[in-house]
């Protein structure tokens, strides 16, 4: 592409293109334009257009183009083409800052952008003049130029502040010190100096502290890895003047916005951040200028005003002094009366009031109020700020700053009496005030865990919450009755039972209230009030004690979830499976009808899932509901699947991914509650659960096999009649997942499934080939976890089919295969299993096969009888073998069995824990004491001389102790 | 007017490389790159003779022939050296020699373009002449006390055996000139220090320390200089051989009583173990480690400081290395100094133990036993940021290598409370580093069954909130980090995300074989 008038035309009009908003104008536009990108000059024409079209409309466009063209070709990628010629980049570097510095603001943003794109990757070695380059623009006087520089240097080097040390970064920062640190510390000075000279030009003004600004934020890069000899050398002149401006105030600068921060507060902010840095991780040379910096940001502090606009900076500020008075070196600073006191005057006091901006998130955006006040995403208010420096001076002075409290507690409060509706905001102040004061540690599952002693928490809440919570209108000063109800919820742990009983049917009561916030919380603290813990671990609050407010608290619950606002309320719909959890089976006499609430409600959102707490908290319940009703009358159930499955129907066929894995847990609790048969409208559903798409998707994994073994448990042998011809699709389940290392375990489960419950002569011809499948995978990737499942699997079937029948197809597959498995898997690796029942199970096979299978006794084999029963006495008395190879290592965590969050498991649709052997086999080392005498009085003489020859002395002892306990001996 | 300090270029790894942790171990190997200023208490390069301190020569210092030499111009120098006349030339040298020791700005480079190196080489050889030849060593010396080149200068105009020769001269005051030259030379770095040891520097050195009961104690001093100039820097190490020559002196040295040479012997020491395993090993063998622990404890701070580092590198070492410290009382020691009123030496001892806390479970036991995890913990909370930083390290390979009840231990000794006010330090290694300790933390936890209980604990003392912040950092293992604890351990909410398969094997015409 040559660099000609005929080209630079063409691409005027493809750029001109690519902004119609018709996509057939605007797409073949921008593909053509990527077509020649890899022309050489490319770049080059766009950096023409963008300095000369006469249309401004087409320079911005080629501005952001090339900024796009850099930041998708400039970085050269090993073993990939050079995108830009060598010529293009070498050109580029030369034009661009030039370019970059003539050119209007809004092209000059993007060019700084694609400036520091190169720089990331040229910066030093490829552009060693980079620097020097830029530096020589800070003596032109020119505060466009000079502002265009420094947003440059700071888009470089702002990755100084997170990157970690490297030999090669501090080399770049050494660098850039060396030719950077001097011309930047005597351009802030002088503009400092200009900005006493324009003190009265506001237009001079802007440009210079926009200046100030860049400057205070390449101060923070530069010095953010370590202290810079030049800056240790030149600390006087920096904090002099970092000082200077901090009490510095011009009114030519201040704005009328309310809302955005002015070019003052975003300089002094940035200072205040300079001096946290120094005082963090400079302490020693920061410490003589240090007093000065907090009595300037406390006067700061004292004399700005409530405005959005001065909100970072002020919990800068405030972050900033809450810092350092935790430092026992600095406890100094803070220790008098006079200047505690006037820290929480007019510090902290004013920073807690509830400003009109908190009233409107209050009424108008309930759920940003929310997530801040109680989930604590409020890190940078002034709220949050001026509780940490409570916190923070509470460290040394907890006592003072008590007492001083005390007093603005109680005088905001009588302020609140003499006239409620004109002052509500001080009682509400009080309050915050008083949480923040009595907060020393806090969870979310306990509320506040430690609280100030000095603070008489019972007290505050008998005089003055229980009221607002009494109070026979709850929609008259919602603000405090939310604080009301927020106070009973995290001093939960710290107010007696009795208490907390007199505040739940007030919470109930709040849950009819107006305001999204009010019955929110007053459903979030209902439902954290039960789940508390009393003696013996059984719930703080009992059914009992809820029986006279049951019908109130369901019917105020559900009628919260039609109040505006909250149709997906997920508080809510927790505070209603808490309650169906609490109250048990006094919920029996009402889920007739709340059924039909809440399948209406899943009929509502499974049209549009969008609230995945709410929907999981919802299934949670219809679980509930389920499980509290069958458990007093099973035969309830199928009212249960007249409600549910016409809505389920509607989510199979509509296929709601995210409510499948919910569905399938539902069924499976609903169709485990049967006694055993399967009803014919589970076996018309059952091949489709067998389809390869649902199995595609992790999450259904685990709940699909959970169901499919409860049709085996159920239906096994109505499977094996009416659907033969579905058990290939069904092994075809446990082959694919038996081929993955995360879902084998998955496998494992149906397959056993299969083997217990399936008429045996209904797999016959299939068994082959399913130990052919494990021993490929045994062959091909062998895990500590599938050799776990295998033991079990190999061991269920010997108890099933007997020792005889495993070691025949074993034996078919290949000659002696048997032998190996035994020597080399099972003798070998049966101390990792784990779980109770699993180990329960190895035993049994594992006696089979000692003494019911005569190969043991006759072939070659006879040499692993020994090894064998001493590995199942390692199985019964030594410690479980946790270890696993170091090749395995690596495996995520999700691949271990059990560990289930990647699909949305239900809690309360949990599954008993199955025992297949069961009450057969009571204790398996009797039954190994009992299988040997049998085996020794079938062949006399030959067990005792096995046992003497080779079984080590400790297990010898052990079998002892067995056949002692069986009352047996061996002849 | 010194050269300013190189920067202390320590080896410092941590030991132990095998464990997991070692990719996120601190490896401060040689030849780091600093952005701070040079270290201030650490002991001079070089030196230069201004005032004589511990040489009898009263012709030289008396006043009335003080005043001459500054009225010299160099152009007189020149004349004066350059005649025949003996005297003339000791005047010469003499007034050149006082210039070169004049207060500021001496004109070392001017004496060079003059041209009278080559006499004032020469005048070295002339024993007969003791005064000139004493000007000479003088003057020489202080030009070697300038920057590498004006090093280079002397060294190049064949000074070096001219000074060797002068140690053994029977005037002891020159032959005290020499050893300082020497100590100049040698401390321009490893090449010259080489070259020095080449020439047989050592022996000569080591029989004047084995005479030290005949010399003024000055000398003595700047014999034990020289000499850690003589162990000092890297790239390459000094000889091991001569390193062998070097230690009988230096134990000898460590044993005086003086400050100075007690200082200037402990750095030297300090140099020598700052390296590989070989190297530590040859130092610790020669017993001395029971005296660098008592040295540490020194109430000196020009003591403390090089013993102190000594006993870091010897702790860095082996296993072996770290128990001959620990036999010998370090970890007696370690909480003063962790408790010291200078940052600089907390921050030492905290370096330290980080590298004994990377030991085995055996050594991280004498650690609590010796009670430094109150101490650790207060320099966690409290501690200068440098100090902070290796105290971080010390909790972390504490974590990732004792025992389930060790970390109970250091948990209960509120070292998680302090760990996690840090998350919220200025520096993303620091913090990285601290979310491995925290991960360990709960790896003990889950081995316990209290990943609940520990999780409560964490969340109540804000560290939740601190890690929540941190899925924000704008560093991606940090984000990592921060982000995979949370969703292992804090994530109790559950998350709701969003033809017929086929039964067949393959041929099976392969052996199975497991």
């Amino acid at each position: 592409m040559e660099l000609n008038d005929g080209n630079l035309q063409t691409l005027t009009e493809y750029l001109r293109k690519t902004l119609n908003p018709d996509p057939t104008v605007r797409r073949p536009a921008e593909k053509f334009l990527e077509s020649v990108e890899g022309n050489q000059n490319y770049p080059l024409l766009l950096l023409t257009l963008l300095e000369k079209s006469q249309d401004n409309v087409i320079r911005v466009c080629a501005a952001v183009t090339f900024k796009n063209y850099i930041k998708r070709n400039w970085r050269i990628v090993e073993d990939e083409p050079n995108k830009i010629s060598d010529a293009d980049r070498t050109a580029i570097k030369a034009n661009i800052i030039n370019l970059m510095l003539s050119s209007p603001e809004q092209i000059q943003k993007q060019l700084s952008d694609a400036i520091s794109i190169i720089g990331r990757e040229d910066f030093p070695q490829k552009w060693p003049d980079l620097l020097t380059e830029m530096v020589t623009r800070f003596r032109s006087g020119d505060f466009h130029i000079i502002n265009g520089v420094l947003r440059t240097a700071h888009s470089l080097f702002k990755r100084y502040r997170h990157e970690f040390k490297s030999n090669e970064l501090w080399t770049e920062i050494k660098l850039v010190l060396d030719t950077f640190a001097l011309p930047l510390t005597e351009l802030f000075k002088a503009t400092i100096d200009l900005c006493q000279t324009h003190a009265n030009d506001v237009s001079a003004l802007k440009v210079l502290f926009s200046s100030l600004t860049l400057i205070s934020k390449l101060f923070y890069s530069l010095n953010f890895q370590d202290l810079p000899e030049f800056f240790e050398d030149n600390m006087e002149t920096w904090m002099t003047n970092f000082h200077g401006l901090l009490t510095l105030d011009n009114k030519l600068l201040q704005t009328d916005d309310e809302e955005e921060a002015g070019l003052l507060e975003l300089l002094k902010s940035q200072i205040c951040d300079n001096a946290a840095l120094y005082a963090q991780k400079y302490d020693e040379e920061f410490q003589p200028y240090l007093p000065r910096f907090v009595t300037a940001i406390w006067g700061l502090l004292v004399s700005t005003g409530q405005e959005v606009k001065y909100d970072l900076l002020v919990s800068n500020a405030i972050q900033f002094l809450a810092s350092v008075c935790e430092r026992p070196h600095y406890k100094h600073l803070f220790e008098d009366q006079n200047t505690l006191t006037s820290i929480c005057e007019k510090v902290i006091v004013p920073n807690m009031e509830f400003r009109s901006a908190d009233e409107e998130a209050f009424e108008d955006n309930s759920e940003e109020y929310i997530r801040r006040d109680l989930e604590g995403s409020d890190i940078d208010t002034r709220r949050r700020a001026a509780c940490d420096l409570v916190r923070g001076l509470c460290k040394f002075f907890e006592g003072p700053v008590t007492a001083i409290f005390s007093g603005y507690v109680n005088s905001m409060l009588t302020e609140y009496a003499k006239n409620p509706g004109q002052n509500w905001k001080h009682k509400d102040a009080a309050i915050y005030l008083v949480t923040s004061l009595a907060s020393k540690a806090q969870t979310q599952k306990h509320g506040i865990t430690q609280a100030n002693e000095l603070v008489n928490l019972t007290e505050f809440f008998v005089n003055h919450i229980l009221p607002d919570l009494k109070s026979s209108n709850v929609n008259e000063f919602p603000v405090l009755k939310a604080d009301a109800i927020k106070y009973v919820m995290i001093f939960r742990s710290q107010l007696p039972k009795e208490q907390l009983l007199q505040a739940v049917p007030l919470l109930i009561t709040h849950l009819q209230a107006e305001s999204t916030v009010e019955h929110t919380y007053a459903a979030h603290a209902l439902e954290r009030l039960f789940t508390m813990r009393g003696p013996n671990n059984a719930t703080l609050i009992t059914s009992a004690e809820m029986a006279p407010f049951t019908e109130q608290l369901l019917t105020n619950l559900f009628k919260a979830l039609s109040l505006p606002g909250s149709a997906e309320n997920e508080y809510i719909m927790k505070a209603i499976m808490r309650s169906f959890s609490l109250l048990q089976e006094a919920i029996v006499p009402y889920i007739p009808s709340l059924i039909g609430q809440l399948t209406h409600k899943l009929l509502l959102v499974s049209k549009n899932p969008s609230k995945p707490h709410f929907n999981h908290y919802l299934f949670e319940s219809l679980c509930l509901s389920v499980r509290i009703t069958c458990k007093a009358n099973p035969a309830t159930v199928s009212s249960f699947e007249e409600a549910l499955f016409p809505v389920f129907t509607e989510i199979l066929q509509n296929d709601v991914q995210e409510f499948l894995p919910y569905v399938f847990q539902v069924m499976s609790l609903l169709l485990e509650i049967h006694s055993n048969s399967i009803p014919a409208s589970y076996m018309a559903l059952f091949p489709h659960l067998l389809q390869p798409i649902l199995w595609e998707r992790t999450g259904n994994i685990p709940p699909l096999v959970r169901l499919l073994q409860a049709y085996l448990e159920k239906g096994g042998a109505a499977i094996a009649t009416s659907a033969a011809d579905k058990i290939p699709g069904l092994l075809g389940v446990f082959q694919k997942l038996i081929a993955s290392k995360a879902n084998d375990h998955q496998g494992f489960y149906l397959l056993n499934s299969i083997i217990e419950n399936m008429p045996p002569e209904s797999i016959t011809q299939y068994r082959r080939q399913i130990f052919i499948l494990l021993f490929q995978r045994l062959q091909n990737s062998k895990t500590t976890k599938f050799i776990k499942s295998f033991l079990v699997f190999v061991n269920l079937y010997c108890a099933k089919y007997g020792a005889i029948a495993l070691q025949e197809i074993f034996d078919s597959i290949q000659t002696k295969m048997f032998g190996m498995v035994l020597e080399k898997i099972i003798i070998p690796e049966v101390q990792k299993v784990s779980g109770a029942v699993e180990k329960k199970i190895c035993a049994v096979g594992i006696i089979k096969i000692l003494t019911e299978c005569p190969a043991m006794m006759d072939t070659e084999y006879t040499k692993l009888w020994t090894p064998l029963l001493q590995a199942l006495i390692g199985l019964f008395e030594l410690p479980e073998d946790d270890s696993i190879p170091d090749d395995e290592h690596f495996i995520d965590i999700e691949d271990a069995p059990g560990y289930q969050t990647a699909f949305s498991q239900l809690a309360f649709a949990g599954r008993k824990e199955h025992d297949p052997i069961g009450d057969a086999v009571g204790n398996p080392k009797i039954l190994l004491a009992q299988s040997l005498h049998k085996l020794s009085t079938a062949c006399p003489g030959r067990v005792p001389s096995m046992l003497s020859t080779s079984l080590n002395a400790d297990a010898l002892k052990f079998l002892q102790g067995y056949l002692q306990a069986a009352n047996v001996q061996l002849v | 007017m010194p050269t300013n300090n190189v920067v202390d270029q320590r080896i410092s790894k941590f030991k132990n490389k095998g464990k997991d942790l070692a990719k996120l171990r601190e490896k401060r190997i040689s030849e780091c790159v600093e952005l701070r200023k040079a270290q201030k208490n650490e002991n001079f390069l070089k030196r230069r003779n201004i005032t004589l301190s511990s040489l009898p020569d009263e012709e030289a210092l008396s006043p009335e022939n003080d005043t001459v030499g500054l009225h010299y111009r160099i152009e007189d120098i020149i004349r004066d050296v350059n005649s025949k006349d003996r005297e003339a030339q000791t005047r010469g040298c003499q007034a050149a020699r006082k210039l070169l020791s004049k207060g500021r700005d001496p004109p070392l480079k001017e004496i060079i373009d003059a041209g009278l190196l080559s006499p004032f080489v020469s005048f070295l050889a002339m024993d007969d002449e003791s005064t000139l030849q004493f000007e000479a060593a003088w003057a020489l010396t202080n030009i070697a006390s300038g920057t590498s080149w004006h090093t280079q200068q002397v060294v190049e105009h064949g000074a070096v055996p001219a000074f060797i020769n002068l140690l053994a001269s029977p005037v002891l005051h020159i032959s005290e000139q020499a050893v300082w030259a020497l100590g100049n030379i040698a401390g321009d770095g490893a090449a010259y220090r080489d070259i020095l040891i080449e020439c047989n520097v050592i022996p000569a050195l080591a029989l004047m320390v084995q005479n030290y009961g005949y010399l003024q104690v000055g000398y003595v001093r700047n014999l034990t200089w020289t000499l850690s100039n003589l162990c000092r820097n890297k790239n390459p190490c000094p000889p091991l051989s001569a390193v062998q020559q070097m230690l009988p002196a230096l134990i000898q040295l460590l044993h005086l009583s003086d400050k100075d040479i007690l200082s200037d012997a402990c750095w030297a020491i300090s140099y020598l173990s700052d390296g590989s395993n070989d190297r530590i090993d040859v130092v610790v063998k020669t017993g001395i480690v029971p005296r660098l622990v008592q040295l540490m404890n020194s109430k000196e701070l020009s003591i403390v400081t090089p013993a102190l580092r000594s006993i870091g590198n010897i702790v860095s070492g082996s296993n072996l290395h770290t128990q001959m410290a620990i036999d010998a009382g370090a970890l007696n020691v370690l909480p003063n100094l962790l408790r010291h009123p200078k940052p600089t030496v907390q921050k030492e001892a905290a370096w330290a133990l980080s590298n004994i806390a990377a030991g085995p479970c055996k050594q991280i036991q004498q650690l609590i036993t010796c009670g430094l995890l109150p101490p650790l913990v207060e320099v966690l909370r409290n501690g200068d940021f440098k100090t902070q930083k290796e105290a971080v390290w010390a909790v972390t390979n504490f974590t990732s290598g004792g025992t389930v009840e060790q970390v109970v231990k250091l948990v209960q000794s509120g070292a998680l409370e302090a760990i996690i006010n840090l998350l919220q330090v200025k520096d993303a290694k620091v913090i990285l580093v601290l979310l491995e300790a925290v991960n360990n933390i709960f790896m003990a936890a889950e081995k316990l069954g209290e990943t609940e209980k520990l999780c409560l604990l964490i969340e109540e003392l804000g560290g939740l909130e601190r890690l929540e912040v941190l899925q924000n950092h704008p560093n991606e293992m940090v984000y990592q980090s921060a982000h995979d604890l949370i969703q292992k351990y804090f994530n109790d909410v559950v998350q709701v995300d969003a033809t017929q398969n086929l039964f067949q094997t393959s041929d099976v015409k392969k052996t199975f074989e497991f």
